[in-house]
């Protein structure tokens, strides 16, 4: 019971430090609110994972919580793939235009 | 074409180097004495390969990290288009390419009978081979293939020609490995002709230590799946 409490005292206070966010994109603030909304409803309210667990087919609630977890999971890892991608391309096409500016014609340095 | 005459300006020669300092000053003299405009893509090395070319007729191109044979490739054909090439040659820095090869491949692409034209070692030879890259190759083939429904026996041998409309098209964004599937991807979708023809492909005791890992073809396999993903 007191792991509850716990739970519930850290989900809040992320809940709330998430809200005050000021650099926070409106869809990703939405997005980890819901999350961590859901997170406090199912510590409130456990009984309610096992009934959704069972709409899904899943015998136990916890069960389902595991596998929404590492959808959750794979879904960030994705997003934060995307984002690595696209910095890749943008740090890629820079290192190419200062690489192509600085071109050295090297018949003009010095033999050796 | 004289055996001691240069090829013309419109020609360039692209040539990756990444710690190639012991052998790419033997390769680039090899080239000189055939093309004019020879484009060496420094891709980041941290050893001497950037001063062993000093003195010859090349024009260098330094990424300031290593990014990758993709990459360097891209770079040297932005380089190479924005500078008036119309036929753009491929050329590995690690000395297991020859020069006729390279002006075997030249002829057939200025024939006009095609747009990119593909080294093929399986068509022509190699020489000491390990079994291990051997096999690995022929899976990739096959993957290539199905992929893209090419009848293509190795797309994946650094010794290519294409032309200026062929280079122009191509945007490659795969810094690894992978960029040879990109870039058979690209090239169908452009409807270009490619041709291949045998060439000479020797792996020296230097090439086969500098050549990539065999493992690490799963690398190339996810990010060749990821990059399909991503379009």
């Amino acid at each position: 019971m007191n792991f509850r409490y716990f739970l519930l005292i850290l989900l809040s206070t992320f809940f709330l430090y998430v809200l005050w966010l000021p650099k926070q994109t409106l869809i990703r603030k939405a997005f980890v609110l819901c999350f961590v909304a859901g997170m406090l409803v199912f510590a409130l309210n456990p009984d309610l994972s096992t009934e959704i667990a069972n709409y899904f087919g899943i015998v136990r609630g916890v069960d389902f919580l595991f596998y929404l977890s590492h959808l959750t999971l794979f879904f960030i890892a994705f997003v934060y793939y995307l984002r690595f991608r696209e910095m890749e391309i943008r740090f890629t096409k820079l290192a190419r235009q200062v690489a192509i500016d600085q071109a050295m014609n090297l018949d003009l340095r010095s033999p050796d | 074409m004289g055996t001691n005459q240069t090829i013309d300006s419109r020609v360039f020669v692209i040539v990756r180097a990444y710690n190639e300092a012991t052998v790419i000053r033997d390769v680039l003299r090899q080239l000189c004495e055939r093309f004019d405009r020879i484009v060496v893509i420094d891709d980041g090395s941290t050893d001497t390969t950037a001063v062993c070319l000093n003195g010859l007729k090349v024009i260098l191109l330094r990424h300031c990290v290593n990014l990758g044979a993709g990459a360097a490739l891209q770079t040297g054909l932005t380089y190479a288009v924005s500078h008036g090439a119309d036929w753009i040659l491929t050329f590995d820095a690690d000395a297991q390419h020859r020069v006729e090869d390279a002006l075997a491949i030249l002829k057939l692409l200025q024939s006009g009978n095609c747009d990119v034209v593909f080294g093929s070692r399986f068509l022509g030879t190699t020489i000491n081979i390990p079994k291990t890259r051997k096999v690995l190759l022929l899976v990739a083939r096959w993957f290539s293939n199905r992929m893209f429904d090419t009848r293509l026996t190795d797309a994946h041998n650094g010794l290519r020609g294409f032309n200026r409309k062929a280079a122009a098209l191509l945007d490659l964004t795969q810094n690894g490995m992978a960029y040879a599937s990109e870039m058979l991807r690209q090239l169908k979708e452009g409807n270009m002709i490619i041709r291949e023809i045998p060439v000479t492909i020797e792996y020296t005791d230097y090439s086969r230590r500098k050549g990539q890992s065999s493992l690490n073809a799963v690398n190339i396999l996810i990010d060749l799946i990821m990059g399909r993903l991503m379009r």
